[in-house]
């Protein structure tokens, strides 16, 4: 178009060039026949600079220490789910590199998180990673023990101890706030409420989710070899869609995604699918739109009919079909669910670590851990939200399946083969990127101003931490 | 069987054992009723997903398999044969 023309004669601002001559991830859902809610309907994208982000951030040990200083221990953290500690007396230890804290219901509405270590020599009172229920933080080493309110319990042998004022010795906490079902936690007294943190826009956004109406269906992790940021970064983008999963092309408006920023800590993209890839224009028909449509939570749809009636949309049968499958399949209401939400998918990054996705065919979460003592290894979660069923019997939490370095993501329990493969393909990516930026000549990275945007602004939010890099 | 329907657990004394057996999705399980690591009573801890949890030092232990899951645990505890016999729920202790 005219706009396109202008940008390449350099008269357009820079980050306000699209695809040539296709619709805007606005136009297409505007076509829907089930109206999406205001926090689809906008956008808030922001052109940040177009400077190479040094990459010294992924393969310098001491960046990974400033990280540990300055970035971890100030900024809030999804620690766990709500219903990973339904009951009194329940904990889930999350630990983040050397750092390792108890979070335990202390009363049915009440949560606190202790730092995981003995107030006499120091042994960790729960396991790393472990999760369970408590009657005490006992101790294994001497028996000293906490009460699930973090008093001290006991002392062994407090004659011996006359310097020892119990009173004071009860386990230090760092913040918790709740929200949306999750549970975070920050190291820093000093630091905003978590609702000044992520910003008004997103709040609202995620007050029309109700993420608290739902339950871990499924929980993975595995060890990717590459740095956390690196690993983070293969998700922010619909740009690597054609080349990476070219099996979700046919069905995904990729090259036309959405990209918005919303102050310092989350960003998000919006990328349709039921609509074929613009890189794919003229290859593909609607039909086979349909009948390659795998994306996501997508065995829901089982063998159902996918012939299109005449002048029929995929998009608007697959939404049409998603409707009434999840319904039966999550026994849960849909009525008021826009087409869009549906099926597209919504991926937000909550700074630093965690994704959120907002739709229902792919109801994400993604976290992201750096493995203790190694900068080049993330630990990589993906948890699967479906809503509680309309009878209200909430099925079990899912516990968490470890992947070893060389297992697919396929054999997950409970997760989708067709999902599995694409994370696949993500995540194969890592090794060679981590290894290539270290082996490369070139000391940054190049962004696109658009479609890689969120990269941008995720790296600006981790230099205002860190205080250094480009 | 009336004092464990789905979700329940009982322990009880048999000969000189702790035996402790869980209702797991109506699958009868028994296990020690004594924790490998250092020997608390097990019955206090709570059953999730087949697998209970030491109240006191958090181990955690497989009740199919009797495998100690978390430290401070390392050895697994033992697993013993159930059988209903009468609405009698009846475990094998002997090794
Ligand atoms: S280190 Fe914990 S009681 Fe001694
Ligand atoms: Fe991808």
């Amino acid at each position: 178009m005219a706009n396109q023309a202008a940008e390449r004669a350099g008269q357009l601002p820079p980050g306000e060039a699209r695809y040539p001559d296709e619709p805007s991830t606005q136009d297409i859902i505007s076509r829907d026949k089930v109206a999406a809610p205001g926090w689809v309907r906008s956008e808030s994208y922001q052109f940040l600079g177009d400077e190479d982000i040094s990459t010294d951030r992924y393969k310098d040990p001491d960046f990974a220490q400033r990280e540990y200083d300055h970035l971890w221990t100030r900024t809030w953290q999804f620690a766990c789910r709500e219903e990973n500690i339904p009951e009194v007396g329940d904990y889930y230890v999350y630990d983040i590199g050397r750092h390792s804290f108890i979070v335990t219901r202390v009363e049915d509405d009440k949560i606190q998180a202790y730092y995981n270590a003995c107030l006499h020599r120091g042994t960790m009172l729960r396991a790393p990673g472990s999760e369970g229920y408590a009657t005490e933080f006992k101790c294994p080493f001497h028996g000293w023990s906490w009460n699930i309110d973090g008093t001290n319990k006991n002392v062994l042998c407090d004659w011996d101890f006359p310097h020892v004022d119990r009173d004071k010795f009860t386990l230090p906490q760092v913040r918790v706030e709740r929200l949306a079902g999750f549970v975070f936690i920050n190291m820093d007294q000093d630091a905003p409420p978590l609702a000044e943190y992520l910003g008004p826009e997103f709040m609202a956004h995620l007050d029309a989710w109700k993420l608290e109406n739902r339950y871990v269906h499924c929980h993975v992790s595995k060890v990717i070899p590459a740095n956390w940021k690196l690993t983070m970064e293969a998700f922010m983008e619909a740009y690597h869609v054609i080349e990476t999963h070219p099996q979700v092309a046919p069905s995904n408006a990729d090259a036309n995604s959405q990209y918005d920023i919303y102050g310092e800590h989350v960003n998000r993209f919006i990328s349709s699918l039921g609509v074929v890839s613009p890189h794919l224009k003229g290859q593909v028909t609607e039909q086979d739109v349909v009948d390659q449509f795998t994306v996501g939570d997508a065995s829901i749809l089982g063998d159902a009919d996918r012939t299109l009636a005449e002048g029929e949309t995929a998009r608007q049968r697959m939404a049409d079909m998603m409707r009434v499958m999840f319904e039966q399949a999550t026994n849960s209401d849909l009525s008021g669910v826009s087409d869009s939400e549906l099926l597209d998918c919504f991926s937000y990054t909550v700074f630093p670590n965690t994704f959120l996705f907002a739709g229902i065919s792919l109801p994400m979460v993604y976290r992201f851990r750096p493995v203790p003592d190694d900068h080049r290894k993330t630990i990589y979660e993906v948890l699967f939200l479906r809503p509680v069923p309309l009878d209200g019997e909430c099925p079990e939490t899912a516990e968490c399946v470890h992947l070893d370095e060389s297992q697919s993501f396929t054999e997950a329990e409970g997760m989708d083969p067709g999902f599995g493969e694409i994370l696949d393909q993500d995540t194969e990516n890592l090794f060679l990127q981590q290894r290539g930026i270290e082996a490369s000549a070139k000391q940054g990275l190049t962004l696109g101003n658009y479609q890689e945007i969120r990269v941008r602004h995720f790296e600006q939010a981790v230099d205002r931490y860190v205080g250094g890099g480009a | 069987m009336a004092d464990l329907p789905r979700g329940a657990k009982k322990h009880a004394k048999i000969d000189d054992t702790w035996v402790l057996v869980c209702n797991v999705n109506d699958r009868l399980l028994a296990v020690s009723g004594v924790c490998s690591h250092q020997a608390k009573p097990l019955w206090n801890g709570r059953v999730r997903g087949g697998k209970i949890t030491c109240p006191v030092h958090g181990a955690r232990f497989d009740l199919e398999t009797g495998e100690a899951l978390d430290l401070p645990a390392t050895k697994p505890i033992a697993t013993y044969a159930v059988r209903v016999a009468d609405d009698w729920v009846e475990v094998c202790v002997e090794s």
